[in-house]
């Protein structure tokens, strides 16, 4: 065999292993979910393969399979109203976001509205905050002893002017922390639509405001439905706020997922519970596609032209002060955060009584365990998601594979949620125990953020011409050496985007840490998480100073990073 | 430096034969262009040479070996791209000394590797060994990039590029040089002085070069021998004379130069000299043919204006002229004869007069210039 020949082993080897991986802690748990919903018990699909006497029984399991949890599921019961209610909820959520964000975007794209660069750099603020930071920020203001509360009394209202534990609470805790997803397409369409339209629709005798009904809007609607779908599945796929939110009586399928599993180990429940929610991201998923592939976007992909700016004074001034009231509220959430955590008490008083740094203090002291532990596993799954990432780009652009391209697309639809139980069940029992260790958390942090990751890495991997490697190639370097010495440091600058992306988010992903990670490896979302639920706030808020501080510092070097490389090219 | 001989290659691309009955014979020390239009194959054929593309069958042997079990890396041909592909990430030394690292890597212990490697990744850590300092540095003063030696590559121009491309392939000391359309990124300018240079060097190290090129003026102007490539198949190979004045396609005829090509038919023969009949029109040819119906090819230039001389080419007619180009040294008549439109080239001198349109001239060819195909 000659050596060109070996060195195609070697990548195929690795191919063969990315393979593996994919399908060892990713199809293999989500098909084997997907038969526990009827088997009702979890099965050991790895221990089946080893041991004969396994087999046999999950073959007993397999024909005992009934229809009963898809019945109970159906059937007028918890399940159902908790599916019920997560449509409700995400419906409401994505229409209320496009309404705000139709006059938002609308001001940024095609008006001189003042403040505008102001509202525009505030509009990111909500997505740096994880949402089940947001949810408590909302409590301790419009709890029972929040300043809005106190204020609203004052003011004459009796009891608060909105029960945070309530569908309203997270429907509102959604709308003002996952507006800026809808925001910054809607702006792109509001910007690329023709102008030569409208200047039609004007030349024809139509107003202003007409104009903007019969043709502005219609011409940006397959654009904002499918916008409009995004926040859905972002709204469906959110464990943070309804975790946090959620009373006891209210139904929502993500934390009824979540009770099943780690309440009452009811494996059938939770997976029925998984297979509906996975079906629901699917749909979603599907739907947005086939929007975007068969909606006539031809006004949409023509060459932006100069947009003649409105410069109106009777609609600007309105318009920024209704963007400037939404991005506020994300804001006071954010310094009430800050407020809690440097305060002596706060009770039912506009501002706390007294300030101190001793949470931080504690934090650092007592919880500082934590925050390793956040670092050490965004570390490994930025390590993991980095070199799987850089192998996977290379063989969907290198060589075409459409199937690996697929599979790290998966990650993007299902929800953390449902990963994570399809991940504890399936890695549940020997020969592969891997729950509640670290290596299946980082795992699973690792799958989920994978497509982020992916997406960055084949970027860069398209820029760099097959004509370079092939250069050194001929320059008598093997491929492995080619691959170090030019394209590895090629495709630095966007591993390193990647990678930083990969561990902001894992810091912020709250779903797979509240259900798998064990006590000893517990990161700072669980641990603010716990002392939210034990309704230690002083030292959640500081811990979420903390962790937001973190994700500010390292978003802005992902930014430097993204943006330093695009300039070198 | 090394002879190139291809046999009866051939490649598929999914179903599809790219290529075949390729047969080269490509000697030591030659400069051998592959020409065709684009889609022709030459640049598969050069990619089959340098080891890219594995071929469906047939042989390729450099010197006295047979490539077929090499990997590109160990074929030792050093390769031009038409992109250049220039490693971005490093400055024109590093990107010459590329091969020379490479070479030092294969021979060297582990802890010597590590060394190299580091070097490749930046040279500031890990210096150069004298020998490759000098070797790199003699090079770049044969291409005069001396002073440019620290610079990225994409603070160069178009024209430095290239040669810090040639300048990275000719370091290795490559069996064979591939160029793959070297040229067709820089200006008209450019490319004039860049044939000189190349040439030049080709001729200085007698290096054997397979140069790929769509442009014949190119392959006329700088190649030894020049194989014309036609939809995967070599039509023609020959010196640059020969193509030009036995060209054995019509194709070729059109292609390598500018031919007026006329079909005919083969009416007799008469003192050695073949009577073709086209149209209403007898020609004269001194070629010899079995076949009946036959293209005829004349180039302009070998059509002569009679202004009044004697007739004794053999062959004359009556034409009007359509148009007239003046193109400096020579005005191109367009000429109708008949129903026929032929194209003539006649030199021009300062204070000859250009013939009006529609005019009548006299038009002679010899027999000899006249070729049946």
């Amino acid at each position: 065999m000659n050596k060109f020949k070996q060195n195609f082993m070697g990548l195929g080897l690795i191919k063969l292993l990315i393979y593996g991986f994919f399908l060892l802690f990713l199809i293999i748990p989500l098909l084997s979910v997907f038969l526990v919903a009827f088997t009702d018990e979890p099965i050991n699909v790895f221990g089946s393969l080893v041991s004969w006497e396994q087999m046999q029984i999950t073959i007993d399991q397999l024909k005992n399979a009934t229809l009963d949890n898809f019945k109970a599921m159906f059937t007028y019961g918890s399940y159902f109203r908790g599916l019920i209610n997560s449509l409700k909820l995400s419906l409401i959520v994505s229409l209320w976001v496009l309404i705000i964000c139709i006059p938002i975007a609308y001001g940024i794209a095609r008006t001189k509205m003042p403040f505008k660069r102001t509202i525009s750099a505030l509009c990111t603020v909500p997505l740096v905050i994880p949402t089940f930071i947001s949810a408590y920020a909302f409590i301790i203001m419009f709890g029972r002893s929040g300043w809005v509360t106190y204020i609203y009394e004052k003011m004459g209202g009796e009891g608060m002017l909105i029960d945070p534990y309530s569908m309203t609470g997270i429907a509102i805790v959604q709308i003002f922390f996952f507006f800026p997803y809808a925001l910054w397409p809607m702006v792109a369409a509001f910007k690329i639509s023709d102008i030569s339209l409208e200047e039609a629709s004007r030349n024809m005798g139509s107003r202003g405001w007409l104009t903007f009904i019969t043709v502005t809007f219609p011409l940006a609607l397959p654009g904002m439905l499918s916008t409009l779908l995004v926040i859905f599945a972002v709204s469906f796929s959110d464990f943070g706020t309804p975790i946090i939110l959620a009373p006891n009586d209210l139904n929502l399928i993500v934390v009824d997922a979540y009770r099943e599993i780690s309440g009452f180990f009811n494996w059938g429940g939770a997976a029925i519970l998984t297979v509906i929610m996975i079906a629901v991201a699917g749909v979603v998923y599907w739907l947005q596609n086939y929007l975007l592939k068969d909606k006539n976007y031809d006004v949409l992909s023509g060459k932006p032209k100069q947009v003649k700016l409105n410069k109106n004074k009777a609609l600007t001034i309105p318009l920024t002060i209704f963007s400037g009231i939404v991005v506020l509220i994300p804001i006071l959430a954010m310094i009430t955060v800050f407020l809690q955590s440097i305060a002596t008490t706060w009770g039912r008083d506009p501002l706390p009584s007294g300030y101190t740094f001793d949470h931080y203090r504690t934090i650092f002291t007592s919880s500082l365990g934590n925050i390793q532990n956040s670092l050490v596993l965004a570390g490994g799954a930025l390590i993991l998601s980095a070199v799987i990432a850089t192998f996977v780009s290379y063989f969907v652009v290198r060589q075409r594979s459409t199937t690996l391209d697929f599979m790290t697309t998966i990650p993007l639809i299902v929800p953390g949620i449902a990963f994570g139980i399809a991940l504890i069940q399936t890695f549940n029992t020997a020969p592969l125990q891997l729950t509640g260790t670290a290596l299946i958390l980082i795992i699973a942090y690792s799958i989920r953020r994978l497509p982020y990751m992916v997406r960055s890495t084949v970027g860069t991997m398209r820029a760099i011409k097959q004509d370079i490697e092939e250069a050194a190639v001929s320059l008598g370097a093997s491929t492995l050496t080619a691959a170090t010495t030019v394209v590895g440091p090629l495709m630095l600058p966007g591993i390193a985007a990647g990678s930083i992306l990969v561990f902001v988010t894992v810091i912020k992903e709250t779903s797979v840490s509240i259900l798998m990670a064990p006590a000893e490896w517990a990161p700072m979302s669980l641990a603010i998480f716990q002392n939210v639920l034990r309704a230690e706030y002083y030292s959640a808020a500081a811990m979420s100073v903390i962790l937001v501080i973190i994700v500010l510092v390292l978003q802005a070097i992902a930014n430097k990073l993204s943006g330093g490389n695009k300039s070198h090219e | 430096m090394g002879s190139v001989l291809i046999e009866q290659l051939r490649k598929d691309f999914s179903g599809l034969t790219v290529l075949q009955d390729i047969n080269l014979d490509i000697k030591e020390g030659e400069f051998f262009a592959l020409l065709g239009p684009s889609g022709c194959g030459k640049t598969t054929t050069m990619r089959c040479i340098a080891g890219f593309e594995t071929p469906t069958s047939g042989t390729i042997k450099i010197g006295d070996k047979n490539v077929a079990n090499l990997a590109p890396n160990e074929r030792n041909c050093g390769m031009v791209f038409q992109s250049y592909a220039l490693f971005p990430h490093m400055n024109v030394f590093d990107n010459v000394a590329y091969s020379l690292n490479i070479k030092e890597l294969k021979k060297s212990n582990f802890f010597k590797k590590a060394g190299v490697y580091t070097r490749m990744l930046n040279s500031k850590i890990v210096k150069y060994p004298q020998h490759i300092e000098r070797k790199v540095m003699d090079i770049l003063e044969y291409v005069e990039l001396t002073e440019h030696a620290k610079k990225l590559t994409s603070e160069l121009s178009g024209g430095q590029q290239q040669r810090v491309a040639l300048a990275r392939a000719l370091v290795m000391e490559p069996e064979v040089l591939l160029m793959d359309e070297p040229l067709s990124n820089l200006d008209l300018k450019l490319r004039h002085t860049m044939r000189n240079t190349i040439r030049r060097i080709q001729q200085d190290l007698k290096i054997t070069t397979i140069f790929v090129t769509h442009d014949q003026e190119e392959a006329m102007s700088m190649a030894d021998r020049i194989a014309v490539m036609k939809d995967g198949k070599i039509l023609q190979v020959g010196t640059p004379t020969d193509l030009y004045s036995n060209p054995n396609t019509p194709f070729i005829a059109d292609f390598v130069g500018t031919s007026n090509i006329l079909s005919g038919k083969v009416v007799g023969s008469e003192k050695g000299e073949t009577i073709v009949q086209i149209g209403n029109q007898q020609i004269k040819s001194s070629a010899q043919t079995d076949k009946k119906d036959v293209q005829v090819i004349i180039r302009p230039e070998n059509i002569n204006v009679l202004n009044g001389a004697p007739d004794n080419f053999g062959n004359s007619f009556e034409g009007t002229i359509h148009l007239a180009t003046y193109l400096g040294s020579i005005v191109r008549y367009d000429v109708r004869v008949g129903e026929h439109q032929l194209l003539i080239d006649t030199t021009y001198e300062s204070g000859d007069s250009i013939k009006k349109n529609g005019s009548t001239i006299r038009l002679g060819v010899s027999p000899e210039r006249v070729l049946l195909i």
